[in-house]
This record gives C-alpha cells, structure tokens and sequence, in this order.
C-alpha cells in the first residue's frame, strides 16, 4: 500500500530501509502506467532524477506548463504540441536538485485557462473518485495523479485557484504560496501578477515540506522576495486563541449540502479553541469579474509569443499576417481564444480606463480590505469551492464556469498565501476548506491547515485507491 | 508658413549586457549568438532589468537637463512582428525614467526634451527583396534583441531642418562624451524619427512622422524634402493626410508608410513581470558628480579663459579625443589660440577630406608642435607647413626628415632671393607700370610670382621688401 504513503512516510521507509530508492520509484512508475490509462492525467511520461538530497527515491509529476530541459512542454496546447523545453524552470530545478524523480508532465486545461481539464487541446483527466467527472482543473492532471497515489506529491500552477480548486474536487491539499515566494521562471506564463506554483499533497506536512523545498528569492524572476519562512518549524503548534474570519459573502448562496459541510468545519476548529466570525468584506463580490478583467489582459499578451515564427506550430502562408492568423486559429483551443480577446479589447486605447485601469483600482481595493480584515483576524476561511466536482460537459456557459474560481479568485487578487484541505465528502465526493491569511504568513495558513487536518482524521482515498 | 518640427530619438546603450538578460550587447557577433530564452520569447523565461541601464539612462538624463524621477516603472508595448519575440516591447510608457530637459542650440534657441524612457531593442530582418511584403522569404537575427534603447522625444521647438541637423549632433556630442553610447546613425546605434506640421495664417497641416532616417545629413534633407512636399500640397489646396512617412535615401524622397488608421493599437499596461524601479536621490547625486565636463561647459571655457574664438572652442569641444588632443598641446606650451586654429583649419581638413574621424595618432602633438614651431620662426611658409603636414598625415614621417628630406626650408637670404625677384620683374613690364602709375596693391602679385618660382620656399616678407626696394629704387 505504499501508494497510500505521504512523502513524509516515504522517505521515513526508505530511511529506516524498509525500501530502497528503487524500489519506491519502480512501484509508482509501475502503478502510474497501469492506472493512468483510465485517468488520463499525464500528457507524457518520462523518469529523469538529477541531484541527491533528501526526497532522493520521491517520484513527482508536474503541471505541463512547467518547463523541463529536454522534455516536450505542451501546455496542453496545439501551438505547442511539439515544443522541446530549452531550460528547467527553477521550482522543478530545487525539486530535482533534492534527488525527487518527474515521472511526468501532467495535463491542464490549455495554458491554465479552465477549471475541469476539458480545455486541454488533447483530452480532460478524469476524477479519480468518479472518472464521469472532472477532477477541476486547470491543474487537473496533477490533482488526479496525487489522489489516485500515481505520485505521493505534484507541482500545480494557480492563477485564480488552479491548484486549490482541483484539490478540492480531489480531496487532496493544495497551497499556493505568497505571491513572490516561488519563482515563476519556466512557468509558462499565463497571468504574470497571479501566477504562483505550488504543490498538490496528500497532507499538510507535505505540502509544507514541498512549499519550503521551491521557495526563495530566484535572480530570474525580478517578482521574487527575498525572505526565509520556516514552514515546517511551527506546524505542530497550536491554534488556541486564533480568530477565522468567514466572508458574508461567501455565505450568501451557498447550497446546503456545502453550507453543512463547513459547518462541521467550523465545529471542529472551535474545539481546537478557535473563533470564528462572519464578517463582511464587501469588495469581495467584484472579484471575479476584477480577476476576468486582468488575467485576460495579461494572457494576451503574455500569449502573443506563440505567434508561429521561432518555435511550436507553424501554419505556412504566404504573408506574415496569414501565417499569424492561421498558426493562431489552428493552434489555440475556444476558451484561449476568448480569453485572447477579451484581454485585447480591454486593453485597447479605447477601452482601457474603463475596464483594465477600473480593475486594477478594484484590485487595490480588495486588497485592502482583505489586508483590514486580516489585521483583526488570523485567517480568512470558507469552502474552496461552491460546488463538488461536476460532471464533464455538465458546465457549458463561460459565465456558469467562471464561477467555479469565486472563493479562490480573491487570495490571487491581494497576492495572498492560501491553502485548501480536504473538509468532507459529499455523494461521496470531496469538497475542501480554504485558509487564506496575510502576505508572508505562509506558515500560519500551514499551521490552522495542520491543526484542522489533525482533528479531521484521515481523509479517505478515492475507494481505496483503486477505481470503479 | 510656420514649420514645427519634433524629433523621436533611439539610441542604443553600450552596455556590457543586454537590457533583460545576460546576453552580450554586441550587435557584430555571428547571428543568433547573442541570445537565450529570455530575449527569444521562450516560455516561460522573464526579464530582469540590467542595472548598467539605469546608470546610463541616468547619466544621459542628467546630461540633458531632465528631472530623474525617484520611481519609474515599465509597461508593455504590444505588436506583431516577426524581430519581436515576445509579441510585446518592455518600455516605459505611463512613468518613464526622466522628463523636462533640454538642450541649447549655438544661436541660444532653447529644444525643450519631453522625456526619456527606457526601452529595449528588436531584433534585425533580412529580406530576400526590399521590402517585407515583397519578399519571398525573411531571415531574423536577434542579436540585437533585447539590446537597450533610451527614446529621447523633444517638444516641437525646432523651425529648421538645420536646427534638427544640429540638435541630433549635439545630442551625438553629449552621449559619446559622457560614454553611454556609440551615437553612431550610419549603424543605427542612433535614428531618429521626424514629425513635422506646416500651418499658414488659415490653416494647418496634420502631423507628418519621417522614419528610416540614417545620417545626420539626412535628417536636414529628409525634412527640407518633406517641408518642401506639404507646402506643395497645401499651395494646391489639398489636406495633408496624417501618416508615418519613410526616407528612401537612394532617391532623396519619403513615401508614405502607413495612414493614420493604420496605426497600431499598442495596448500599453504595466509590465507585471518587473518591479517599480527606484532610483535614489543619493544615486542620482553620485552620478551627476562624476558626469564629465560636456561639450558646451567646454567650449565656453575654451573660449573664456584659453581665449579661443567661438566658433573654433565650439568645435574643438564636441569631441572627446579632439578635445582632449588640444588641451595636451596647450600643456606642452603652445598658444591656445595659435594651436586651436592649426588644428581647425589644418589637422580637421585632412581628416575631413578624407571623410574619416579624428585620430590623434595620425598628427601627434609633438609634430604639430615642431610644424608649428617652423612656421612661427619663419622657418617654413604657411604654404609649406600644410604640405608638411599632408605629409606627416599621410605617412606619418617626421615634420623635420620631411623639411630636410625636401630641402623645404625658408629662403630669407636675400642674396639668394635678388635674382628671382629681378626675374619676376623683368617678366611683367605691364605690372611694372601700372606699380609705377601709383597702384601700389600690384606688390602682392610679384610677390606670389616669387613664391611661385621658388615652390613657397621664399619668406614673403623679405620678398615684399626686395620687390619694394628694387621698384621704388627704378625710379
């Protein structure tokens, strides 16, 4: 049953030699490829090991968005279906650097943009708990290998809750740092002032061991900080006397099965001795449509680069103009295309003050009342998200989907640390808790994360890690 | 007619590195050498802001009179092209790095500079025919991607394609004097883009912008063409389209590029991927102290404590190494106003004729000196001092193997001198009597007749005084 093992519980077998390095890793190579071929979470396979450390004999997977030297780096996208990386992104490098084996590169709805993996331009991951159902996206691929055991931890990206979202509709934990503490370089960029890396884990520790491994400051990503935040130091500390703040807003419409859900959550975190309060922070409700406003905006440009003339798919014409139209029309999938054009009309001259500027002043907004909230409370919590994984297809509207990123949004937004852990099943499917905090307080979000999880118990596997 | 004429300056900085990566900034290496995932758009890759940029955007800013702002930031500029890797230019659009500078012109005419922005360069094109929708096909090198620019836009002050002619050579002036760059226009280390409107007492022009212009010669002739073209138009009654027009300067003519609604909607926003950028007072403070002296400060010295015209410390100080060179011979113990005319009208006309720049190694001050030193005591004419040094321009001999080697030295012997004179006498009887009838101003004319005869070897003054001695003794 090693697939059931933490990272943490790993390195522990093979330090004691209940297992050896090679072992681990032929068990999960062995495992992936059997399973895989019902989940669909890899976009390529492959084993590369670098240096020598302390996860030496820890297989991982990561987001295909992330590069890795030699490696194909699709970003679950045409225009990209045969691009070889040139260079290692940096959080994949300190991974490696630590001995950990990629087994593989994981599927995304295409350059991030979703929230189920049915936007990638190759096929949607399945969920492991129910394989008629996405398992959230845009990390999806990643979230699925974690919670089938295919590899004990992945790297995700989250621009609006990309890795919180599907760890949530997985059942598994998914952190996203500060913004600034993980190096975006090699992450494929789909919204520079959003995007950050983190892992997808079966536990808290593990995401914390995984969290510390990619942080620090990167002199290839002039957005870095550089600051030092032991996660694990404190982890096991209480939470005694904390005060969670549960946003009004995030109440509203919520429906009963969730409401009941984080009621227990709530439960449980007072017994812990924990207080928790619903206040209001009103800017909140203009969060998505802030973050549908920017992250457009930044992704066309940021996706300008895919234009056919040095790298990835080239439509040949016989003028400049055409082969830009047809690379770009063959090359991009309908929701890249959308959010291609969304983000260029908002940025034109014409338009540009009442939308990109207007959000940018939303945005500051937000950001301050989620900082004022935060002055009087240790955390901001509520469900990660408002629903249970849905079924493929069953979400057709963009504006319905959109929706899917309405508790996650926010932390992107004001650039704040936050983590989801699995709080109940539903139907027998997983929902998760969110925990968001201030800039830098990284650790406390780990910590009330870690406390809750304790008094939660363990948290199932989908049927015991096999599949219906 | 009133002409308004504005100038868009780019100038490449020489860095060691690129602007946001650590490529050579070297625009001659082998092409696509000079790059790396950051500065060909790989995914991924982001830019890092060379500091070796600000210090020289600074200094430039500072050179030109601008106000540094404490922050700036950049924004991207986003266009397709095939030179463009990333789809987008990183520059400094809503708060760049400097404004409100300027520049005087040698009449005292006052070019007010907008502001200067950091920016970074594309790569080069090459195209199997002249133009790129002729082409069949088209090379990219990048190299020069991601090379840093400052653009540098003045206010509309300038009235005459003369006075843009020479804001851009100042500004050469100052950028090489203070060494942040090249301000090389033939290799496009500097261009300049043009915007010119024409209006009369009714009506005015639209905005006319002159790209591709690659001298400093053409930026004059490039807008008297233009100047010249809408006062045509508007004498015809007819509108002046606003448009991005090109110099062609194989025909002296410009051709419109693109109209107006043609133009590019860049979609400018602030560049998520770099931070503010902060400049210190104390930065700014250090760096204006080690600002050297500029032309202008020079000159004005020159020409107050050294005594040199105007016009001759105006030139002597737009250029460092020529500047440098007259103030050593100044210092070996020459006159300063002597040596500056030697070195404007003698050693600057070998070179000029030659068309190549000033090297000092050619004419070294230790043979300047001995030339002039000849021809101060006499000892060769001012006609053979040049010769002398042709000479010593050409094969770098020594003035004094030269004046022996060619036997060049003076005649002031007047023994020597008589027969000659006699000579050039008894060849102008006419001349002779017109000097007689009372035209004494004819004396010039056998002097240069002995000149002539003696190959410039004859010391005129002697000559002057023998011709007057020997005519008024006929008397």
């Amino acid at each position: 049953m090693l697939f059931k093992k933490s990272v943490e519980g790993l390195i522990e077998a093979i330090k004691h030699r209940e297992l050896s390095e090679e072992e681990v890793i032929e068990y999960f190579v062995k495992r992936s490829s059997k399973l895989n071929s019902k989940l669909k979470a890899f976009l390529s396979t492959c084993k590369i090991k670098k240096g020598k450390g302390f996860l030496s004999g820890i297989p991982f997977a990561i987001k295909d968005n992330m590069q890795l030297e030699n490696m194909k780096t699709t970003c679950g996208s045409r225009i990209l279906e045969d691009y070889g990386s040139t260079y290692t992104a940096t959080a994949v490098q300190k991974i490696l650097n630590m001995g950990a084996t990629v087994l593989g590169k994981t599927n995304l709805d295409e350059f991030a943009m979703g929230s189920s993996t049915e936007y990638s331009a190759f096929f949607p991951t399945k969920n492991p708990w129910d394989v008629e159902r996405v398992p959230g996206g845009s990390s999806g691929g990643s979230a699925a290998a974690v919670a089938a055991g295919l590899v004990p931890f992945a790297l995700g990206s989250d621009t609006g809750g990309s890795v919180r979202q599907p760890a949530s509709f997985c059942g598994i934990v998914g952190y996203k740092p500060t913004y600034g503490l993980v190096s975006r370089y090699g992450l494929s960029a789909f919204a520079s002032s959003l995007d950050q890396i983190g892992p997808l884990t079966k536990t808290v520790r593990d995401a914390a061991i995984i969290g510390k491994t990619i942080m620090g400051i990167d002199p290839n990503d002039a957005t870095t900080v550089d600051k030092k935040i032991d996660l694990i130091d404190k982890i096991e500390s209480n939470v005694e006397g904390m005060r969670l703040a549960v946003p009004v807003e995030f109440m509203k419409d919520l429906n009963q099965n969730v409401k009941n859900t984080f009621k227990k959550f709530i439960e449980d975190v007072k017994r812990l001795g924990v207080e928790v309060e619903e206040v209001p922070i009103p800017s909140l409700k203009y969060a998505v449509a802030v973050y549908y406003v920017i992250a457009p905006a930044e992704a066309s440009s940021n996706l300008s680069r895919y234009d056919g003339i040095r790298y990835g798919l080239r439509v040949e014409e016989d003028s400049v103009a055409g082969i830009y139209n047809q690379t770009r029309d063959k090359g991009f999938g309908s929701e890249v295309k959308r959010r291609i054009m969304l983000g260029t009309f908002t940025l034109s001259a014409a338009y540009y003050d009442a939308y990109f500027d207007k959000a940018q002043k939303v945005r500051t907004k937000i950001k301050s009342e989620m900082d004022e909230v935060l002055e009087s409370y240790d955390a901001i919590v509520g469900p990660t998200t408002p629903v249970t994984a849905f079924k493929f297809g069953e979400i057709s509207n963009p504006l319905d989907y959109y929706l899917q990123d309405i508790y996650t949004i926010p932390a992107n937004l004001a650039g704040l640390p936050s983590v989801s852990v699995p709080m109940g099943l539903i139907d027998n499917l997983p929902i998760g808790v969110q925990i968001t905090s201030k800039r830098f307080e990284d650790a406390k979000v780990l910590r009330i994360a870690r406390s809750y999880e304790k008094i939660r118990g363990e948290f199932p596997m989908p049927i015991g890690g096999e599949l219906k | 007619m009133k002409t308004v004429i504005g100038l868009e300056i780019h100038t490449q900085l020489s860095t060691e590195t690129k602007a946001f990566c650590s490529c050579k900034n070297d625009v001659y290496a082998e092409v696509n050498t000079n790059i790396c995932p950051v500065c060909t758009g790989q995914p991924g890759a982001l830019p890092i802001l060379n500091d070796q940029v600000v210090e020289y955007a600074i200094r430039a800013a500072l050179s030109l009179e601008c106000e540094i702002h404490e922050i700036s930031s950049f924004d991207r500029k986003n266009y397709f092209y095939p030179d463009l890797p990333k789809g987008y230019q990183i520059t400094q659009y809503f708060h760049p790095i400097a404004t409100n500078g300027h520049v005087d012109l040698n009449n005292g005419k006052r070019i007010r500079i907008q502001r200067i922005h950091i920016e970074e360069d594309a790569g080069k094109m090459f195209h199997s025919s002249e133009t790129i929708t002729e082409a069949r096909s088209s090379l990219v090198d990048l190299n020069r991607c991601g090379i840093p620019l400052i653009e540098i836009v003045t206010e509309p002050d300038m009235e005459k394609p003369e006075e843009a002619r020479e804001f851009m050579e100042k500004l050469r002036d100052i950028l090489r004097t203070i060494e942040v760059s090249t301000g090389n226009m033939e290799v496009g280390a500097l261009r300049c883009d043009a915007n010119v409107s024409i209006r009369d007492k009714e009506r005015s022009s639209s905005r006319v912008e002159v790209k591709n212009i690659n001298s400093f010669k053409f930026v004059q002739r490039a807008l008297e063409y233009e100047i010249e073209r809408i006062t045509e138009v508007m004498k015809n009654g007819e509108n002046v389209p606003q448009e991005t027009r090109g110099w062609d300067s194989l025909t002296k003519s410009t051709v419109s590029m693109r109209s107006k609604e043609a133009e590019n909607d860049y979609r400018y926003f602030p560049e998520p991927d770099l931070p503010i950028l902060v400049i210190s007072k104390e930065r700014i403070d250090r760096i204006k102290k080690e600002l050297p002296e500029l032309p202008d400060e020079k000159a004005e010295k020159y020409e107050k404590t050294l005594g040199v015209t105007r016009d001759n410390a105006k030139i002597l100080a737009k250029d460092k190494t020529l500047s440098k060179y007259f103030e050593n011979a100044v210092a070996s113990g020459l006159s300063a106003k002597d040596t500056s005319n030697w070195i404007v009208n003698e050693v600057l006309a070998l070179f000029n004729s030659d068309s190549t720049e000033f090297n000092h190694e050619r004419i070294s001050i230790d043979n300047l000196k001995k030339i002039m030193d000849y021809t101060n005591s006499s000892k060769i004419s001012r006609l053979v001092a040049k010769e002398v040094m042709a000479e010593v321009y050409k094969s770098g001999k020594d003035p004094d193997t030269i004046v022996r080697g060619k036997n060049l030295l003076q005649v002031s012997n007047e023994n020597e001198l008589i027969s000659v004179v006699k000579e050039v006498i008894a060849e102008n009887p006419d001349t002779v009597a017109k000097y007689k009838s009372g035209k004494t101003s004819v004396l010039g004319f056998f002097v240069g007749g002995v000149m002539k005869k003696t190959k410039g070897k004859a010391d005129p003054k002697i000559v002057g005084k023998l011709i007057k001695q020997l005519l008024d003794d006929e008397n």
